[in-house]
């Protein structure tokens, strides 16, 4: 039983030994292709150290597997060889156990058996040529006190070379005392570091991301300020308001001052916190290496993983749950992907296969590419096993597109393997991956060519950064697109504009590029024609390029994206949402959504469609709810004036509309429709939160056909009396 | 997105530390006999002609139904998303979970509670504040025997009719049917 004190230390001994291990991981790896000697010293020191450490903390069971791990290694110190596959073999297995071993004390959960490694250890002493074992148990004695036992002062006083030194580690010159010249910046930043909880860390952040948003409203102030000033000008006066401008543009100078210091403080800070928070994505990509190693010897293939980008430091918590995915991703490609050498070599391809982890931030967004140069996805295969498994219908997977198909493997219980193999078969891999992925609101993509390999792109968002966005309007609505997105606005001219019976397009730089609305895309409204000088913009996604009509470009703001709530995450419109100057959000639209998009006009435009005015949020969503449940496409407008204008370019089977509305009431619209020849014969549903006879008798006398208090617009009554008024009018006419 | 500002900046701040103040207000659960029969604390609320009721811990903040961003394609129970306390919740129209009943006034104020999805909070409009009632312990039992719908009809001492809200079960029930 472990004393207080000690145990109080074991979590740290933990993390520390895991970083050890997963250190002497690389080593055992490189070490296993060609000697090198700095790695072996290194290998040494850590096995010391686990050791030692573990002795320390009155762990001797682990201590003496060190020391029996070290026994197999230390003799071949010296020797110009590189490290025999069975003794790296046995060491990473060991390793395994060890750190698992000690887990499970932490956790104080089962502990996972030693003695199997002590046996497999034991084998290859003969090997290496080292001494038999002693008989009487451990290296580090029970009696032994942590003091004593900590501070092994060198490999060569390690006391299995002492009992009987053979040749190699004798012939070896003392190294310099390891542990020692290690303890010390470990013991400082042991005394500089303090233990804080993570929920803690988390309401900083979210006080820098509050502070980040005060910058951007001292930012709107000081052009609020501006407009005053153009304002005080415009007015004349000049002399008598000379004091009073002058004190404003003083104010206005200190408040840009105070607004780029606000900027420094919360830049500053974010790189603060992140230093606390993050950790480089190489932590968990390294020990990838392991993976890929462990996966040829089983398969008998050959492969190299290359890291670009490991130093991009990402949130922990997201690093720990992004470590199961990409271990599926690369097992799956060293075993599904990347060919036999004598495959690869019939096909032209290097022998040993090259598997790539490319990591990238783009603002507060990240980006991890896992990439093989392997045969490709197996369409023919994934398609078969499709059909046998019903997963789909063998009709819809006869006609699938090759990328339609790829996303099949993304379903639960999918695999392609006929057997189940110690590396995969079971079916449990990639719908892992996503759900994972998904769980971090992120997204995977995939993309593969026969013969030519697969390229896995999952993006997440990090929690600190901003990301550049434009800022659009549609209608009333303002959006965000990514900047990086963005290759090009331009104004809109009816001679660069194509439009068929099926589709309008863009005549740019001497290429057609299908043209769409944004308001219509997110079905804010039919899709329209765009006007003479109306802003289009050039979006480019997944080697697509696209033209979007907006009605107004606003602007471009550095924005931190954030995901969207669960009950709207899965929406795929949307890459999530940022905040405003005041407060307000302002959602991000996803660029291969936009560029991936099947155009449906006809479908649409087959439906019946309503207009619902109303200047309540919640008024216009109960009324979306009964008319789309009764077969209606639905837009909304929030005033009088909004609806006019979506009159002007669309037209509505019905109009639903609130009385009780600013600016422009429901009689006054009602009025307005009737006198415009074009669209007076729209029918008109007046909408009042109060039942009064003198309301249903103005409405009448405004021109609505029906009127509805709100109380009475449960769902099948509103969808009758709309239908009842469209089927009168459409009888008279 | 558009922000629709229901009243000017000052009134909207006295409406909002009075919401504050009777939130509060609500989350005290009042003492007076509470020993004396099991009950449950619930907030009380109308929608249309029908009352109904969630239980208070539920219960986090009313705050007023502004800065809500809508959002284009989402399911039609959805209102929005807005800004809760450097969080992004759905704002829903409770009405429309309920299945589209008719209402009385446009909802103003908007209920953040806890459904028991694991600490997250969602929003749902009202028509009104709530206000806290007791509901005896054995009369929600009684009504949970007869139905395990996310509402049941609670039937309150002088034959009042209370129709109690299971958030999760009615927020999984809509879940399932979107997914469906």
């Amino acid at each position: 039983m472990m004393d207080d004190f000690l145990a109080q230390l074991l979590p740290g001994f933990v993390d520390e030994s895991a970083e050890i291990v997963e250190r002497l991981t690389q080593h055992l790896i490189e070490l296993e292709k060609a000697h090198d000697k700095t790695r072996f010293d290194d290998l040494a020191r850590g096995l010391h150290t686990l050791k030692g450490s573990s002795a320390t903390l009155g762990l001797e069971e682990l201590s003496d597997l060190a020391h029996k791990m070290e026994d197999v290694v230390l003799p071949l110190r010296g020797k110009d060889i590189a490290l025999p596959g069975a003794v790296a073999d046995a060491v990473l297995a060991t390793l395994d156990v060890w750190l698992a071993n000690l887990r499970a004390t932490n956790n104080k959960t089962e502990l996972p058996a030693l003695a199997p490694s002590v046996q497999l250890l034991e084998s290859l002493r003969a090997l290496v040529g080292a001494p038999p074992p002693k008989k009487n148990g451990s290296h580090v004695g029970a009696a032994q006190t942590p003091a004593q036992a900590a501070p092994a002062p060198a490999p060569a006083a390690h006391p299995a070379a002492k009992e009987a030194p053979p040749p190699p580690v004798a012939a070896t010159p003392a190294a310099p005392a390891p542990e020692a010249e290690e303890a010390e910046p470990a013991q400082a930043e042991e005394a500089g570091s303090w233990r804080v909880r993570t929920r803690d860390v988390v309401a900083l952040l979210h006080e820098v991301e509050r502070l980040r948003e005060v910058r951007l409203r001292v930012d709107e102030r000081r052009r609020e300020l501006d407009r005053t000033l153009a304002a005080l000008t415009r007015l004349g006066m000049l002399a008598q308001t000379a004091e009073v401008r002058g004190q404003l543009a003083g104010v206005q100078r200190a408040l840009a001052s105070d607004g780029e210091e606000a900027a420094d403080i919360v830049a500053s800070m974010e790189e603060g916190l992140k230093a606390i928070t993050t950790l480089p994505m190489r932590t968990i990509l390294e020990p990838l290496r392991r993976t890929v190693r462990d996966v040829c010897k089983t398969t008998g293939k050959l492969a190299r993983l290359s890291v670009v980008g490991g130093e991009v430091s990402l949130d922990r918590r997201i690093l720990e749950s992004l470590r199961g995915p990409l271990v599926h991703l690369v097992r799956n490609a060293v075993d599904h992907g990347i060919e036999s050498p004598e495959v690869r070599e019939g096909r032209g391809k290097h022998r040993e296969g090259a598997l790539v982890i490319r990591v990238e931030q783009q603002g507060n967004m990240l980006f991890i590419e896992v990439s093989d140069d392997g045969g490709g996805l197996d369409n023919a295969r994934i398609k078969q096993v499709a059909i046998e498994r019903n997963i789909v219908p063998t009709a819809e997977a006869e006609a699938m597109l090759p990328a339609q198909l790829h996303q099949l493997i993304f379903r639960n219980g999918f695999s392609t393997r006929g057997t189940v193999t110690e590396v995969s078969g079971r079916g449990v891999g990639m719908d892992v991956v996503r759900n994972e992925v998904q769980a971090l609101q992120g997204h995977v993509e995939v993309q593969s060519t026969p013969g030519q390999g697969s390229r896995f792109l999952l993006s997440l968002p990090a929690d600190l950064g901003s990301s550049p966005v434009l800022v659009v309007r549609c209608g009333e609505h303002q959006l965000g697109l990514p900047m990086s997105a963005i290759e090009t606005s331009l104004l809109a001219r009816f001679d660069e504009v194509k439009t068929s019976r099926e589709r309008i397009q863009l005549v740019h730089r001497e290429e057609l590029l299908p043209l769409a609305d944004l308001g219509a895309l997110v079905g804010l409204r039919q899709a329209e024609q765009p006007q003479e000088g109306q802003p289009l913009l050039v979006l480019q996604s997944q080697g697509k390029r696209v033209a979007l009509a907006v009605d107004e470009v606003i602007g471009d703001l550095e924005l931190a994206i954030r995901p969207l709530p669960p009950e709207v995450r899965e929406l795929p419109a949307y890459q999530g949402a940022a905040t405003l100057a005041r407060g307000e959000l302002l959602l991000i639209v996803r660029p291969d959504w936009i560029a991936g998009l099947e155009r449906k006009a006809s479908a649409i435009a087959s439906s019946r469609r309503a207009l619902v005015v109303d200047d309540s949020l919640t008024a216009r969503a109960l009324h979306r709810t009964a008319l789309e449940a009764g077969g209606y496409v639905v837009h909304t407008a929030s005033n009088g004036r909004q609806a006019l204008e979506q009159l002007r370019h669309a037209s509505y089977d019905v109009l639903v509309v609130d009385i009780g509305m600013e600016e422009m009431d429901g009689f006054e619209l009602t009025r307005a429709i009737r006198k415009k020849p074009e669209i007076a014969q729209v029918p008109v549903v007046l909408v009042s939160a109060h039942d009064s006879a003198a309301d249903r008798q103005r409405g009448s006398e405004a021109g609505a056909d029906a009127f509805l208090s709100k109380k009475e617009c449960v769902s099948g009554r509103l969808v009758a009396e709309v239908s009842a008024v469209v089927a009168r009018k459409q009888g008279a006419a | 997105m558009k922000i629709t500002a229901r009243t000017r900046e000052t009134s909207s701040e006295q409406a909002r530390v009075l919401l504050e103040r009777r939130a509060e207000r609500l989350r005290e659960k009042p003492r007076d006999g509470a020993d004396e029969e099991a009950v449950l604390w619930a907030a009380e609320f109308p929608v249309g002609e029908d009352s109904y009721a969630l239980p208070l811990d539920a219960l986090r903040a009313a705050v007023p139904l502004r800065m809500v961003t809508s959002v284009p394609l989402s399911p039609p129970h959805v209102i929005g998303i807005l800004r809760f306390q450097g969080q992004i919740l759905t704002a829903m129209s409770l009405s429309s979970l309920l299945g589209g009943r008719g209402w009385r006034e446009d909802p103003a104020v908007l209920l953040v509670v806890d459904p028991g999805l694991g600490g997250r909070l969602v929003a749902l409009d009202c028509e009104r504040i709530p206000k806290p009632v007791s509901i005896p312990l054995a009369l929600v039992e009684q009504a949970r025997s007869r139905s395990s719908e996310a509402v049941i009809e609670v039937t309150l001492p002088g034959l009042k009719q209370l129709n109690l809200i299971d958030l999760k079960r009615l927020l999984d029930r809509r879940v399932q049917e979107t997914r469906g």
